[in-house]
């Protein structure tokens, strides 16, 4: 579901979601430091991977869409993470067009850089539980708000918004909180096995 | 006494690569069912026929219901007397064994089901196929001809239709190893040019310098 055909969207919409999603991809990549670029690719997998599961949800069906995570793992290289998940899930498997590969990028990356920003200003105090509930708020945000700027761009698209948007986002429900479990347990993994990765040195993790 | 053993290796290596396409080939058979006859083909992928290979038509249980050799061309062709599923083996005797299946469900419907013919039907155990107990009306109208052959086609045709779902299955895990191979491929080089930008960055002298040599 949040990935949108080719021939749906106008094309002011294409336009500026190509803009935005260039402009995240060239600022995540200056930013990104060699060592981290495993990292992203390892992440950019998951990415790939989570999307082919599906589950049926009412007549349509919805899958994983991992961005909550990606955004707390990688902050801005989130961009470029999932402009080559989504491409090669739009070339190998037909998810998505390829013209709508900006505004698709766009409405994934935008909310998983902002859940970024939401967990790094909820985790600073480096308690565990504090942490892992960021993270779960993250996932769940994340897969919320990338269901919202999908039903904005169908809707600046010419359909009705409110009907898309109930539509979109009651599909998404479930995936916001399986995803907010999920997210939650890989970021509570990460805090016992390889803090350093989320920015913690181990001392700064606390249990209370 | 090296030298002998100089021999020994090329005599081991000439014999690997002469000897080399006979297991760098994998038989395969094909056959479909054309009426009561199996017809069918066995060859080497990538080419070649195996000649005078013997062929056995085995059922379920092993029982072997047809023996046959394959000609020239390593074609094939034996008769099925019973509605059941025809396992056909093909051995080209030097360790190369292929096998297969004719499904019941491909043979014409007038052939006898599962027990041999020659045992009295009654007390018979195995499951009896309805339809093939009935026996075929010819059609009469044009709509029933036109039935007829609907079914024919549909039931000739479903072995590949199940081969095609099995394959597009193959192929989707084919394209996730790949879409994940492409990923990592990509994270590789972005690592590997970033790298060689911070080494020449560092010292340049030592870029220029190995290039002259």
């Amino acid at each position: 579901m949040a990935h949108i055909p080719d021939g749906v969207l106008s094309a002011p919409v294409l336009l500026a979601g190509a803009a935005v999603s260039l402009a995240g991809c060239a600022y995540g990549l200056r930013q990104l430091a060699a060592e981290r670029i495993p990292q992203v690719a390892l992440m950019s997998a998951a990415l790939f991977v989570a999307a082919l599961v599906h589950f049926p949800v009412g007549p349509s069906s919805v899958h994983l869409i991992l961005n909550g995570l990606a955004g707390i793992l990688l902050g801005w290289a989130a961009f470029p993470a999932l402009l080559v998940a989504l491409l090669l899930q739009a070339v190998l498997f037909g998810f998505g067009g390829l013209i709508v590969l900006g505004v698709s990028v766009m409405n994934m990356a935008l909310p998983a850089v902002l859940c970024r920003a939401l967990f790094v200003v909820m985790s600073r105090s480096g308690n565990r539980r504090r942490t892992m509930i960021a993270a779960g708020l993250a996932g769940g945000v994340g897969v919320m708000l990338t269901a919202l700027l999908v039903s904005l761009a169908l809707a600046l698209s010419g359909q009705e918004f409110a009907a898309v948007a109930k539509l979109v986002v009651f599909a998404h429900i479930p995936v916001a909180v399986i995803e907010s479990i999920f997210t939650a347990a890989v970021i509570g993994l990460l805090l016992r096995v390889k803090p350093e990765v989320l920015g913690f040195t181990s001392t700064e993790v606390r249990d209370e | 006494m090296s030298n002998h053993a100089l021999r020994l290796v090329i005599l081991a290596v000439g014999l690997l690569v002469i000897s080399e396409p006979a297991w760098s080939h994998k038989l395969k058979v094909f056959a479909a069912a054309e009426g009561t006859h199996l017809v069918g083909y066995a060859y080497f992928s990538p080419s070649g026929r195996p000649r005078q290979a013997a062929v056995t038509v085995t059922d379920a249980d092993g029982n072997v219901l047809a023996t046959a050799t394959t000609d020239d061309e390593g074609r094939f062709e034996v008769e099925a007397k019973r509605r059941v599923d025809h396992h056909i083996t093909v051995g080209g005797g030097d360790g190369h064994v292929a096998t297969y299946t004719i499904k019941a469900d491909e043979l014409p419907d007038h052939l006898p089901p599962s027990p041999p013919t020659s045992l009295p039907p009654a007390g018979e155990g195995s499951k009896p196929s309805p339809i093939a107990t009935v026996s075929p009306a010819l059609p009469t109208s044009e709509a029933d001809w036109r039935t007829f052959i609907d079914q024919s086609i549909a039931r000739q045709i479903r072995p590949l239709r199940e081969q095609l779902d099995a394959y597009q299955e193959k192929i989707w895990w084919h394209d996730v190893l790949g879409g994940i191979g492409y990923i990592l491929g990509l994270g590789g080089l972005a690592f590997g040019l970033s790298e060689r930008r911070r080494w020449m960055d560092a010292s340049p002298s030592a870029v220029a310098g190995r290039n002259r040599s």
